[in-house]
């Protein structure tokens, strides 16, 4: 006997119920999911609106720390501070210099006089006979005066 | 069965339906094609705006990265008097203290005002200026005070709209314009003023907005004007009803390019000595001005120079005096007297036609040449040798050689050293001074010139002409900005030496600094210029200013140490001192060696003449000495001091 409608099984057709519930999810997921996306976006550009006035803020303050650090590093300003805090600071004079000729590489260090001869006359500060005036002197005492170094091979 | 009455209502239903869409249709078509311009302009210009981000000018540093001029971003603070209603009592009396304003003027600013458009209606002023030039934090306080704004009402108890107002009037009333200003700011106050020089507002539309920008006026301000400008950027903006902007809907978004800082060789320690030696100066010798100059003649470059009077840029008004502006170290020219004769002597070395022994009669101080008399100012000299010629300064002597020399290579050393000509230094206003060609010469011009008379240099010309003499003979340009830097202390422009010419040969310099020593020496005109720890070569000057006789003059030394290996050059020049001291050797001579002792400390420069109480150091021992005493060296501290 052929079955009529009433005849036909009462099963459930799942295949097109999931299909509409998957598109309606899906519909419905692009939504939220636009809305959540537009969100994030306004919310990412107010903090990085955020954060370039916060950089800007800074920017400026850099600024003015700037002129203050260069207006306390002032001759005039260092002047008048030294003069507050009684500190009787001076200019160093020439004589209370001392000047010190580096060793280049490759020098015995077991001479000191001939040294500091040696070393001067290469760099030109001194004339090759041990140089005279101040700087001649000085050097010329500070290579006396130095005890006998570490003896080189 | 449909009825007929029933088709009747129906008709009429769909006629009033077509007659509203019809309608609709209009207003769509209105809306969307006939005012469509309009509106979308009316609609953009509330949602959309440009934003315009201002550069920031340059600093200008000094060799040791020090800055000499900076610019702060500032704000100008506006008001909405619209807003404010009848409280300007109350909001001028919180924020007068902070605008440095009186109430009363603050009061009369926030007064409501009403306008006439073009078409002659009435508008409400929405848009006052308060102030300019508003300090970051200054405006931080102000907006506190507006929120702290009380109005002696319990405002939980007024309606709504009322509470709106108040609301409005405390976040809205008082705000700021968009685009910063800039301030520039000079925070050695008047350290180095004339060479900086002076900024000014300008004002410029870019992208259809109004841009307060500064300009320099003056000095390297206006000379590197171009470098320390940077380019303005914009940005495209478009914000919701809150006004507050919708970054994703950015468009455009140019980031502005900050100006390059200007690096020069001035070094502002230096500076500050010259200034602060110059200073006692003008108490001593009352003179109408005085400037100096310290250059390193190897290179040209200028570590300091200042002129007295000078002035505040941070505070420059109406009350300053023009004079006080001049840069005359480059701007004014004088007579420059005996120091010229160092230009005449290099010649006839130079030319081999005399050398330092040979010796010349004087004429007992009074020389008969073409109608005129010359004079060797109160000395009756008799045979004197070249050399003593420059170190005993003899007008006569140096007419005579002049005179040896002939007027043609007088005029060929003359512009050799650079005299009537641009010195090349990178700043506005600098003249040439005035060197007339031979053909304009009186026949007195050849005994005149040699001894400073009958031409003008300016003190920079005169110190560059020494520094050539301490150079081998070679004239530099000066020098005064190193390098430019961007803000990430890359360097897209660096400047070196420039030699402009060998003006006099390396034996001729050589010879004339053997003269040039004695002129610090006993017997020699400026023994009070004289150095304890170094030889210095130099010469004095002491011009009469036209009209001859009237008691002004124009007085100078021009030195330079050590004198064999010349770290600095530093000149100095007095016009119109005291009539009763105004020798160059009294005057100027012992402010050379106070700069010179002070210069020498500050950048360690290595003394060439034997102290007398040298004692034997060691290392150790100058260690010891060193840390027990309150001495802070140049070396050790940076050079800062």
């Amino acid at each position: 006997m052929a079955r009529n409608r009433k005849n036909q099984p009462a099963a459930v057709r799942f295949g097109p119920a999931l299909k509409a519930s998957l598109l309606c999810l899906f519909i419905g997921g692009s939504g939220v999911g636009y809305v959540w996306q537009q969100n994030q976006l306004l919310e990412l550009g107010r903090q990085k609106a955020e954060k370039e006035k916060r950089l800007n803020t800074l920017r400026v303050q850099n600024s003015q720390y700037t002129r203050r650090l260069a207006e306390l590093r002032s001759p005039k300003s260092i002047e008048v501070r030294v003069r507050e805090l009684n500190l009787a600071l001076t200019m160093a004079q020439p004589t209370q210099i001392v000047r010190l000729v580096d060793r280049p590489d490759g020098l015995p260090v077991t001479r000191p006089s001939a040294f500091v001869k040696d070393t001067a006359a290469r760099s030109g500060t001194l004339p090759a006979g041990g140089g005279r005036g101040a700087k001649g002197q000085i050097e010329r005492q500070y290579a006396q005066r130095q005890p006998p170094a570490s003896q080189g091979p | 069965m449909v009825q007929p009455a029933q088709y009747r209502r129906l008709a009429l239903l769909a006629l009033l339906l077509a007659i509203a869409f019809a309608g609709l249709g209009y207003r769509l078509v209105d809306l969307q094609v006939l005012r469509h311009d309009d509106l979308s302009r009316e609609a953009a210009g509330g949602r959309e705006n440009t934003i315009i981000r201002p550069s920031r000018r340059g600093d200008i540093l000094d060799a040791r990265g020090n800055v000499l001029a900076t610019s702060l971003f500032v704000k100008t603070v506006c008001a909405d008097p619209s807003l404010i209603g009848t409280n300007q009592a109350i909001v001028s009396r919180a924020l007068a203290p902070l605008l440095k304003m009186s109430e009363a003027e603050l009061a009369h600013k926030l007064e409501p005002r009403v306008y006439k458009d073009q078409t002659g209606r009435d508008h409400e002023d929405k848009y006052v200026i308060l102030k300019r030039k508003v300090l970051l934090e200054e405006w931080e306080k102000i907006q506190t005070a507006m929120k702290n704004l009380s109005f002696g009402v319990d405002e939980k108890k007024l309606l709504r709209r009322e509470r709106g107002f108040y609301r409005n009037l405390r976040q809205r009333a008082i705000f700021t314009e968009p685009v910063d200003d800039q301030l520039r700011v000079y925070p050695g106050g008047t350290l180095a003023s004339h060479l900086l020089g002076l900024t000014a507002a300008r004002d410029r539309v870019v992208e259809g907005k109004a841009v307060t920008e500064l300009v320099g006026k003056d000095g390297l301000e206006a000379a590197f004007n171009s470098a320390l400008d940077g380019t303005v950027g914009w940005r495209q903006i478009e914000s919701d009803r809150g006004r507050r902007e919708l970054v994703i809907f950015r468009e455009e978004d140019v980031a502005p390019r900050p100006g390059l800082n200007v690096v020069l060789t001035l070094d502002a320690g230096v500076q500050d000595l010259l200034e602060s030696e110059l200073a006692p100066g003008v108490e001593n010798f009352a003179p109408v001005s005085i400037s100096g100059i310290v250059i390193r003649p190897r290179t040209g470059a200028i570590l300091a120079m200042a002129t007295l009077p000078n002035f505040n840029p941070n505070q420059i008004g109406a009350t300053t005096p023009m004079a006080n502006l001049r840069n005359r170290v480059i701007t004014d020219s004088f007579e420059p007297g005996s120091t010229f004769k160092t230009v005449v002597v290099s010649g006839a070395l130079n030319e081999q036609i005399v050398s330092l022994n040979d010796v010349f009669y004087c004429e007992n101080g009074l020389f008969s040449f073409a109608g005129h008399t010359l004079h060797d100012a109160g000395h009756h000299f008799g045979n004197l040798t070249v050399e003593e010629i420059i170190a005993r300064s003899s007008n006569i002597g140096a007419a005579k050689i002049g005179m040896k020399l002939g007027e043609s290579r007088l005029y060929k050393y003359i512009r050799d050293f650079g005299f009537g000509d641009h010195t090349g230094i990178p700043l506005p206003g600098e003249v040439r001074g005035t060197v007339h060609p031979v053909k304009d010469w009186y026949k007195v011009s050849i005994a005149q010139i040699p001894m400073g008379q009958g031409l003008t240099v300016t003190p920079l010309q005169m110190a560059m002409a020494i520094g050539t003499i301490a150079n081998h003979g070679r004239l530099m340009r000066p020098m005064l900005v190193d390098h430019l830097e961007d803000e990430h202390k890359q360097v897209p422009v660096r400047y070196a030496p420039q030699t402009v010419r060998q003006a006099i040969s390396e034996e001729t310099a050589r010879l004339m600094v053997q003269a040039m020593k004695k002129v610090v020496l006993p017997g020699g005109t400026a023994p009070k210029a004289a150095l304890e720890h170094y030889t210095v070569a130099g010469k004095t000057g002491t011009g009469q200013k036209p009209p001859y006789g009237s008691r002004k003059y124009f007085s100078s030394f021009v030195g330079f140490f050590p004198a064999d290996e010349p770290e600095i050059c530093i000149a100095v020049f007095l016009d119109e001192p005291d009539p009763k001291r105004y020798y160059g050797g009294e005057t100027a001579g012992p402010i050379f060696k106070a700069i010179a002792e002070r210069a020498a400390a500050y950048l360690g420069i290595r003394p060439d003449v034997e102290a007398p109480s040298d004692q034997p150091v060691s290392r150790a021992e100058a260690v010891a000495e060193s840390a027990a005493s309150n001495t802070l060296t140049a070396a050790q501290s940076g050079g800062n001091y």
